[in-house]
């Protein structure tokens, strides 16, 4: 209901010439992908609510509008975390937002792909769930503790709220929103999503507490000790868009022999590969300050570490020192940004830390 | 190499051109006494310093490092040194909410002219590496080590 709903905004749109291009995710065999259409005929072939998220909308929108911007006005039908990943990467100039209108409704939540292709747990399960009130037991451990599982104000120009309402409504969220809902002669809805967001980020207050990785080296080595080293958690990142990473760089991370064996004379013996560890510490001091949360690093993991509870819970540290949430805060990114007078506290030398 | 040959910390020090490794060739030049125990990089900026250097020097075996750089306002570039607070200030976040000691890693405005402050910050934080002991940061991903010693 609630898809079929979108579709017939969409067409009316269409009709209306208010857009030209959809981007929204089509069901695969085993998943959902994401698809742009330019036709009014391809709705149908779209389910804008999708149950899985396999990769990051606004990622799709980057590699879209990279070199230039969107052709035709193009709506995006984006995920709460999408949505502040499509905030976050304009800041970042990956994404040329003139041509878009990101619309973003009430997340019930994604299932993890696996899952999916296994179970086939569907968006109608979901939405029920959600309307009961509860979190469901088959969602991601992200989408368990999203802080902010609503559109959010100025995050996006449409929303689209689910959430304790038996017939969807629509709402603007910034200006151009507003513009473009009145060109469809809809009148702006309510609905009061408060209890959804409380029982979302009381999971995660306690989840901070409790998942927290410590213990220095013992502590990163163990969580870490599965780790392939594949890299498909940078790969799936959408924060992570750097044409030539860092960590791919030969002319750093390739070494001539002696190297080996001299570190494994002075370290009493090296696990292979080498900077393993360094590579995902790395990826936290690189983007850490601008990670969304959406989890799809853990969901990448070939051998299932729980990722998000390293790069989610770091990230919220570093967001805390910046007073910055990405994708919500209008500043500019902190690796982009300085003040002349900040951070006096990590100057010099402070005893008891540790 | 065995940890009693290993009494003398090994600290590595990013230094800019402008600033602090002038104010390493004046403590030189004053004769001033620093400890071996620094190994000093020139770099044009604090700024051009990727923070993953400051890891990576910690897991090449460096005990500590220190990323010396103008005082604020007097960046040779107008702004590099409040760029490279801001990724001292990242690097040092992700090392202390890891539960690593952040102490090893060190931010510090030193001029041209201050010849006599780089000699005492350097003096100063070599005696307290040594106190600190041994970084377990260097023994990631490697056979040694004790990990179970904070």
């Amino acid at each position: 209901m609630s898809n079929e709903k979108l579709r017939e905004f969409i067409k009316t749109a269409m009709s209306k010439g208010l857009i030209g291009a959809v981007m929204a995710p089509t069901p695969t065999e085993t998943s959902y992908t994401h698809a742009l259409i330019t036709s009014k005929r391809d709705v149908d072939k779209l389910v804008p609510i999708a149950p899985v998220m396999q990769w990051n909308g606004a990622d799709m929108l980057r590699r879209i509008t990279r070199l230039g911007d969107a052709p035709r006005k193009t709506l995006a039908i984006l995920r709460p975390c999408e949505a502040r990943t499509f905030k976050e990467l304009v800041k970042f100039n990956q994404i040329k937002p003139d041509n878009i209108i990101v619309l973003v409704y009430d997340c019930p939540g994604t299932v993890h792909v696996r899952d999916y292709a296994k179970k086939k747990i569907e968006l109608e399960t979901l939405l029920d769930e959600m309307q009961s009130g509860k979190i469901s037991d088959s969602v991601r451990e992200a989408c368990k503790i999203c802080e902010y599982p609503v559109p959010v104000e100025n995050v996006g120009d449409v929303g689209y709220g689910l959430f304790g309402t038996d017939d969807p409504v629509f709402f603007p969220l910034s200006e151009k929103g507003s513009e473009f809902l009145s060109a469809l002669g809809i009148t702006p809805g309510e609905r009061d999503a408060e209890k959804w967001v409380r029982i979302h980020r009381e999971n995660r207050a306690k989840w901070l507490e409790n998942e927290r990785i410590t213990g220095g080296r013992k502590g990163i080595e163990d969580f870490l000790s599965s780790c392939l080293n594949c890299h498909n958690c940078k790969n799936m990142c959408p924060i992570c868009f750097c044409k030539e990473c860092f960590f791919e760089d030969r002319t750093i991370f390739e070494y001539n022999p002696d190297k080996y064996y001299d570190w494994a004379d002075d370290k009493e013996g090296i696990r292979l590969p080498t900077d393993k560890v360094l590579f995902h510490l790395g990826r936290l001091v690189h983007m850490g300050t601008s990670c969304i949360g959406c989890g799809l690093c853990q969901q990448a993991c070939p051998v299932d570490i729980p990722l998000y509870r390293l790069f989610g819970i770091v990230a919220h540290d570093l967001q805390k020192v910046f007073n910055y949430t990405p994708g919500i805060t209008d500043d500019p990114p902190p690796v982009m940004d300085f003040r002349e007078d900040e951070l006096h506290e990590f100057e010099g030398l402070r005893e008891g830390g540790e | 190499m065995n940890k009693e040959e290993k009494q003398e910390p090994v600290i590595v020090g990013f230094f800019c051109n402008w600033c602090t490794s002038a104010a390493a060739d004046l403590a030189g030049t004053s004769r001033l006494h620093y400890p071996s125990s620094i190994r000093p990089i020139r770099v044009m900026c604090s700024s051009t310093v990727d923070p993953v250097y400051l890891l990576r020097a910690l897991q090449e075996g460096a005990d500590a490092t220190i990323l010396g750089g103008c005082h604020p306002g007097d960046c040779h570039y107008i702004s590099g040194n409040f760029k490279a607070r801001r990724r001292v200030a990242i690097v040092k976040t992700v090392l202390k909410s890891l539960g690593f000691d952040d102490t090893r890693v060190r931010l510090e405005w030193i001029s041209a002219s201050e010849g006599q402050k780089f000699a005492q910050v350097m003096n100063e934080y070599t005696d307290y590496i040594k106190r600190r002991g041994q970084s377990e940061f260097k023994y990631i991903d490697s056979l040694g080590g004790d990990s179970n010693e904070q």
